[in-house]
């Protein structure tokens, strides 16, 4: 079973070296007949880390586990966040469109010089920690101690 | 309780207290101080960076401003077609339409979510001045309310769908944007002073394991130099004896090289701190 990937989806973890991985699994209640969701938490080894919240990754199990805490290794980003390659073409996709289709469209119209431009946009992360607050996880603020709570809603 | 304490007295005839045990109360002292609420409407919380750049009033309103005749008009007209002497929402409408073309595509794009988010933020900025003023204003506090959440929803959505256009829009709007927390709940005294604990637990497990691995890192110097006049005995014991040699030249040199980059490390810390300290 330790050969076995899983599939998962990262959740906010604001620790080094490591994600947090959220597979998803339906389980069966014999007693209703239905199924319903089954969350397991995967803490996976990820030095350069490279998966943001919501990424689609697979995982392994590591061979020689070097820490406590830590029990899967990553393998691959199968789809990063909001930023998908359509799998049968590898063309670049944006919800229910082809992005070449999207920016043809705009160029048939005049494309203006501030519009936002796909190839020259940096790698995404350049505004966590200043605008874009989804690499932990958010809670209510419960206490005022002057210092900055920056994940306090 | 100091009234059942005496009767229990009486009664048992000895000085045992009754202990007060169904509220939760830390011997330690962590002072809990309640968050000021702070209205959702707010730009610290709907999570705009920046206001409205003021509009000097003088420009003309949107729907005059390709006007030939006005061009030609008297200083009076012209003065008169604008923002200053039209109703109100004629400025709001120029706000709205500055914003949109900082990220529009094309100049007739109107629909895309970049331009959605524009004009919602737009609006957005504009009651927030209005709430200033106007803070009971009940109908408008609605309306923005609402808009907010929209605006939080539809960056939720563009996130998902292309996170570099949603970074994009982020920095041309000046926005923040927080995820939902995981759970809405009140805040009260005891969850906090909880959580606080929590909190202080940690730092004392963290502050005593740093000064541990410090005591160690102090005694490393001095155990390397016993190791090495271990080995040097070692090493001399064997050839004294013709026993085979465990303990080679290298191991000893080796051991040696550790203790001198140790000790410029330590050099190096010290010299950091008197400079420090000067």
């Amino acid at each position: 079973m330790s050969s076995r990937m899983l599939l998962g989806t990262v959740v906010p973890c604001l620790k080094q070296n490591a994600t947090k991985v959220r597979v998803r699994r339906m389980e069966l209640d014999t007693n209703l007949n239905m199924y319903f969701k089954k969350d397991e938490f995967y803490m996976t080894h990820d030095p350069s880390k490279i998966c943001k919240t919501g990424d689609v990754v697979l995982i392994k199990k590591l061979k020689e586990q070097f820490n406590r805490e830590l029990t899967h290794k990553l393998t691959k980003v199968v789809y990063p966040m909001g930023d998908i390659t359509c799998p049968l073409t590898g063309k670049k996709v944006v919800v229910g469109q082809y992005r070449d289709q999207i920016e043809a469209k705009t160029k048939l119209f005049g494309k203006s010089k501030s519009a936002f431009n796909y190839e020259q946009a940096p790698a995404r992360g350049r505004l966590e920690g200043t605008q874009d607050f989804t690499h932990g996880e958010t809670y209510i603020k419960y206490h005022e101690d002057g210092k900055p709570q920056p994940f306090a809603v | 309780m100091s009234f059942l304490n005496s009767l229990k007295k009486t009664a048992t005839g000895s000085n045992l207290q009754l202990v007060r045990n169904y509220a939760f109360k830390s011997d330690l002292k962590i002072k809990w101080v309640r968050p000021e609420k702070i209205p959702c409407f707010y730009p610290e919380k709907s999570g705009d960076l920046s206001k409205l750049t003021p509009i000097s009033g003088t420009e003309t309103s949107l729907d005059f401003k390709d006007s030939r005749e006005l061009n030609t008009a008297d200083e009076d007209v012209k003065a008169l077609f604008s923002l200053n002497y039209q109703p109100r929402f004629k400025t709001s409408d120029s706000y709205r339409d500055q914003m949109i073309r900082t990220v529009q595509r094309h100049e007739l794009d109107l629909g895309s979510m970049e331009v959605k988010l524009a004009k919602m933020t737009a609006t957005i900025r504009r009651f927030q001045e209005h709430m200033e003023n106007y803070p009971r204003d009940k109908k408008i506090k609605v309306e923005l309310k609402e808009l907010i959440d929209k605006r939080k929803k539809f960056l939720k959505y563009l996130r998902r769908w292309d996170y570099k256009r949603f970074e994009w829009v982020l920095e041309k709007l000046n926005l923040c944007y927080k995820p939902p927390p995981p759970k809405y709940h009140w805040i009260t005294r005891k969850e906090s002073l909880v959580k606080l604990t929590d909190i202080h637990c940690d730092d004392l497990k963290t502050s005593k394991l740093e000064n541990y691995k410090e005591s160690l890192k102090n005694q490393q110097i001095e155990f390397l130099e016993r190791k090495v006049r271990n080995l040097q005995f070692i090493r001399k014991e064997q050839i004294a004896c013709n026993v085979p040699v465990t303990v080679s030249e290298e191991d000893i040199s080796r051991e040696n090289a550790r203790i001198e980059v140790l000790k410029k490390e330590r050099a190096e810390v010290e010299t950091s701190q008197e400079t420090n300290l000067d």
